[in-house]
């Protein structure tokens, strides 16, 4: 039992860097849906960095520095071109995954891949990471509901024509937003060689940002459910690899199909749970006289 | 989210549609949608050029292996050819919603589905006689891509649920629902791994030619045809684009919106699941794990690329196959690596994307001199 919770507390790690960072980006009314792409830059700029210039630390920083650059690509492109922020973000989706495949390649080659060092036990065996990721969501929570800029934010996803008469910078806190979120993805990406697999692969995200994305619907795009989701959806991931070796009755497939018709049957049965963003997804053009 | 989109991809060719413009006028407007293209192609492929000299190959050599792989010899050829039919389809299943300003993540899902449905027909009944075998393999494919859309659609209508997240979650239980018929519902036990028993001798497309291309790829011509026709000359594709670039509008003229949004969907479930049929019967003989390979995405690209219209697809899938195709050549020949070419890809439409920008900014440049010139 005690072997379930840490296997799930350190799967929940990845989905709710991500899921956060999807939210963050998308209470600012940016949609971003390039988290499968993000999360493979992250792992491979956190692996390579990690294995030659020494230190997971570093590895994360520039992952997420990586990521940051990708996200400021996709708000700037949304916000100030106001191209499609869905064509835009699978472009930049092909692009980040292409880039962390040529990056590997270019470094490792087709060599043995080394094995880099895992995260350290901080306490109660799990690392440091699982504390910033719970930490990181609480103060998401206390930031966007407790505070005055969090509920800026919020305005600029729900409705920025009225946060502009207010005097909010839409466009700022968007590109801050829709940056800052993907810098948390492509952590939650640089999370999977360093505590998993200990090397990259193009396989390693396998799903997992598209999986985010619903979590941060199954939450209703609030940090504390979110939070609730990703342990969720990590214990039913863990459980399905528990069935898939020693067998408990039922078919694995059938308990991995659980989070997916979780998530919609939430969906379809919460509505008042399942909040949107208004704005989500939607580009603000101030000079236009139609609000959305 | 994508009701009301001011910006929608898809919906950017409908001047043409109530009056014919003249000749030279069409001439002219072909050649300006022309050009982005052109310069983004151009660009996406100095970038990667760029690219490959940094990392020490020859530039020249890699593009002409990924580019001339397809036309050197018949296999190469076919290659292409079975890579564009599936594009194809799951492009055109990506296209047609977006017409209507919806987005299908789906095709992967409805894809599968369509392999699990011809492989289910192909398997239990492959004691018939090809003529009602096939047939029915086929059917069964479309109709099972088009029920696994059809949730989504239902979900989207009735419950408003983004089709964006239910699309993308009904995937991945596909994908629960493949690895459970090929391990375990008619899992064929020497191949290892999931993989379903192949289906009867009935059930196999017919090859031309050789090396044998399989029909599919006719049946592919086909469906491309019929639906450039219908989005271009029929009510169907003309409320398709109604819907798409005003809901409100098209909805205030009498059109039902929804049921053309849900419709749009259900067709292109039942394009994936021929995707599939197509796949278990001319290419697998089976249905196994990682049938759906990644043309989801390429089929995304390729519509996007295509800006939705559904007479560009084809084309451009031809494109992104010869790229696919020879992408494996160039790096046996240059040792460029084969990821240069999602890159390349990905840059295309980035480009395509930024040409459009600079055009808008153009002609509303021009637009403020000719209004000024009139002032003055």
């Amino acid at each position: 039992m005690t072997e379930f919770l840490t296997l799930t507390i350190t799967a929940m790690v990845p989905f709710l860097f991500v899921a956060q960072g999807t939210m963050l980006s998308g209470r600012a009314g940016i949609f971003n849906v390039a988290q499968e792409g993000l999360m493979l830059l992250g792992a491979a700029v956190g692996y390579l960095v990690s294995l030659k210039m020494g230190g997971n630390v570093v590895g994360l920083i520039v992952a997420a520095l990586a990521g940051a650059v990708v996200g400021f690509i996709l708000s700037w492109a949304t916000t100030s071109l106001r191209l499609d922020q869905f064509v835009v973000g699978l472009a930049l989706f092909f692009l980040a995954g292409g880039t962390a495949s040529l990056l590997y390649r270019i470094v490792i080659g087709d060599d043995e891949p080394p094995r880099i060092k895992p995260l350290p036990d901080l306490v109660l065996g799990q690392d440091a990471m699982v504390f910033v990721a719970i930490g990181l969501s609480v103060f998401l929570w206390w930031w966007l509901y407790r505070t005055d800029a969090g509920m800026r934010l919020r305005s600029v996803g729900e409705n920025p024509k009225a946060a502009d008469s207010l005097g909010i910078n839409v466009a700022r806190t968007r590109m801050w937003a829709g940056t800052v979120g993907a810098a948390l993805m492509a952590v939650g990406g640089a999370y999977l060689p360093m505590v998993f697999s200990g090397v990259y692969a193009d396989g390693i995200v396998a799903g997992r940002g598209w999986l985010a994305i619903a979590l941060a619907f199954f939450g209703g795009w609030r940090p504390q459910f979110i939070l609730a989701g990703a342990a969720f959806f990590a214990a039913m991931d863990v459980l399905a690899q528990r069935a898939q070796v020693s067998g408990i009755g039922i078919p694995h497939q059938f308990v991995s199909m659980l989070p997916y018709l979780a998530t919609l049957l939430v969906m379809v049965f919460a509505l008042r749970w399942a909040l949107v963003p208004q704005f989500l997804g939607k580009n603000y053009d101030r000079e236009s006289r139609i609000v959305g | 989210m994508s009701n009301d989109v001011t910006e929608n991809p898809g919906a950017t060719e409908v001047t043409d549609v109530a009056v014919a413009p003249p000749l030279s006028q069409r001439a002219r407007s072909f050649a300006f949608a022309a050009i982005p293209y052109a310069v983004a192609v151009l660009a996406a492929f100095v970038v990667v050029g760029i690219i490959i000299t940094a990392l020490g190959h020859d530039p020249t050599e890699a593009f002409r292996a990924v580019l001339t792989n397809s036309f050197r010899n018949q296999t190469g050829f076919v290659q292409t050819l079975h890579k564009w039919a599936p594009l194809t389809l799951l492009s055109l299943a990506f296209a047609i919603p977006l017409g209507a300003g919806r987005f299908n993540i789906g095709g992967e899902g409805q894809m599968i589905l369509g392999t699990v449905g011809a492989a289910a027909v192909g398997i239990t009944m492959s004691e018939l006689p090809m003529v009602i075998l096939l047939p029915l393999v086929i059917l069964v494919g479309i109709l099972a891509g088009a029920v696994w859309a059809a949730i989504s659609a239902w979900l989207m209508e009735s419950f408003k649920i983004n089709e964006i997240l239910s699309t993308v979650l009904l995937n991945f239980v596909s994908f629960e629902v493949l690895d459970y018929v090929a391990s375990v519902v008619w899992s064929d036990p020497g191949a290892g791994g999931a993989v379903t028993l192949p289906v009867g001798e009935g059930a196999v497309l017919p090859g031309i030619g050789r090396p044998p291309m399989h029909t599919g790829v006719l049946i592919v011509v086909l469906v491309s045809v019929v639906a450039a026709v219908m989005a271009k000359r029929s009510v169907a594709g003309f409320e398709l684009r109604a819907v798409g670039l005003n809901e409100r509008a098209s909805r205030l003229h009498g059109i039902r919106t929804g049921r053309v949004a849900v419709t749009s969907m259900v067709v292109a479930g039942a394009l994936a699941g021929l995707a599939g049929a197509i796949e278990v019967a001319g290419v697998h003989q089976r249905t196994l794990e990682g049938v759906q390979s990644n043309f989801l995405l390429l089929g995304i690209i390729i519509g996007l690329i295509a800006r939705g219209s559904l007479t560009a697809v084809p084309f451009v899938a031809f494109g992104i196959a010869v790229l696919e195709v020879g992408a494996g050549s160039m790096q046996r020949v240059s040792g460029a690596p084969v990821e240069i070419v999602l890159i390349l890809e990905g840059l295309i439409l980035l480009f395509l994307l930024m040409s459009d920008v600079a055009t808008e900014r153009f002609r509303r440049a021009r637009a403020s001199r000719a209004a000024k010139g009139a002032l003055a």
